[in-house]
């Protein structure tokens, strides 16, 4: 693919103040997540951010993002949550944004996906973690970058300014 | 009998109270897809950018990504290609395996990407297709949530079953 100057795509969705929880190496079995789902719901705690994976030896990873000040709300509890989840290492970065790129169809357009890496790692942004389903692609990233980053894609695709 | 096996057939024997419905508005499938998981060294730089390059080059189309650091700071990099690029991914990486520093690399054949919409951000609607699969015996290779959906993937073989246990999940208009 060359160059993508042409492509549009939605306005930015940017969700800053975030703290990123990695559950890692949770145990494979139904339920092993519903201690911390249950928390987040009794809470009314959105999931900005979710991925699972696999982590070898029948084990997963979970990483999500919440609002900071709901992590600070929900800490206490966490440990509690870490226990029963069985989880092996909980890991904490914050502050972290979430991006969410909406819009140039990474499913029909090679390359799509490496542009967008590649012109954030060039301004190093930092990529924590990342979400992409066919037209939506969702970046954690720490949150002293995100001007950086907006600028940077920007720069990269056809944003048009929202609507008044 | 594996200790999941066990653990789900306690719970299939105790019976559990029946759950709060969830209402969405769909469930969706991908077509036939491949996947390809890599656990990559960290580095100076992110290597992930470097494998998606690779696959760009290659006029490969990557319908899902699922990225994150693990606590050993190794990159663990999740994509779904179109199911006919799987030899060409296959050969490009393999060619690359040592500049890219590619420590595990595990891939599916045939998978489908299955989508619950809407997710709204809303916790219990990830609990519930997570613990649904499991309870069912359906282990999704890989998950994450999109601005509206969350999509798991899933292998080939089991997506009929996958979609019959979801249904019967969630409340559908």
């Amino acid at each position: 693919m060359g160059s993508a100057e042409t492509l549009e795509i939605y306005p930015l969705k940017i969700q800053r103040g975030l703290t990123q929880l990695s559950f890692l190496r949770i145990p494979t079995r139904p339920g092993a997540t519903r201690p911390l789902f249950d928390l987040l719901e009794r809470h009314g705690v959105p999931v900005r951010f979710l991925i699972e994976g696999c982590a070898g030896d029948y084990n997963r990873d979970l990483i999500v993002c919440i609002d900071s000040e709901a992590f600070t709300r929900l800490e206490p509890e966490l440990k509690e949550v870490e226990i029963r989840m069985q989880t092996q290492t909980l890991e904490l970065r914050q502050p972290v944004a979430v991006i969410r790129v909406l819009g140039p169809h990474f499913d029909i357009r090679p390359g799509t996906s490496s542009l967008l890496f590649g012109a954030l790692q060039r301004a190093d942004v930092t990529i924590f973690s990342n979400a992409t389903t066919i037209t939506s692609s969702m970046f954690v990233i720490p949150d002293d970058q995100v001007e950086t980053a907006e600028r940077v894609i920007g720069r990269t695709f056809d944003i048009p300014k929202k609507k008044k | 009998m594996s200790e999941q096996s066990k653990t789900l057939e306690i719970m299939r024997r105790i019976g559990a109270p029946k759950p709060e419905e969830i209402r969405i508005s769909g469930i969706l499938q991908s077509p036939v897809l491949a996947s390809l998981t890599l656990l990559l060294l960290g580095g100076d730089s992110d290597p992930a950018t470097a494998v998606l390059e690779i696959l760009g080059g290659h006029e490969i189309n990557i319908r899902f990504i699922n990225k994150y650091v693990d606590s050993a700071g190794n990159t663990s990099l999740c994509l779904c290609i179109d199911a006919d690029s799987l030899d060409t991914a296959i050969s490009a990486l393999d060619v690359h395996e040592e500049s890219l520093g590619i420590r595990d690399f595990m891939y599916h054949p045939t998978v489908k990407v299955i989508s619950i919409y809407p997710h709204k951000q809303r916790p219990r609607v990830a609990e519930r297709l997570l613990t649904t699969l499991r309870m069912n015996g359906v282990d999704p290779l890989s998950t994450n949530n999109a601005s509206s959906v969350v999509s798991c993937v899933i292998n080939s073989e089991y997506v009929e079953q996958a979609l019959a246990c979801l249904a019967n999940a969630f409340e559908l208009p």
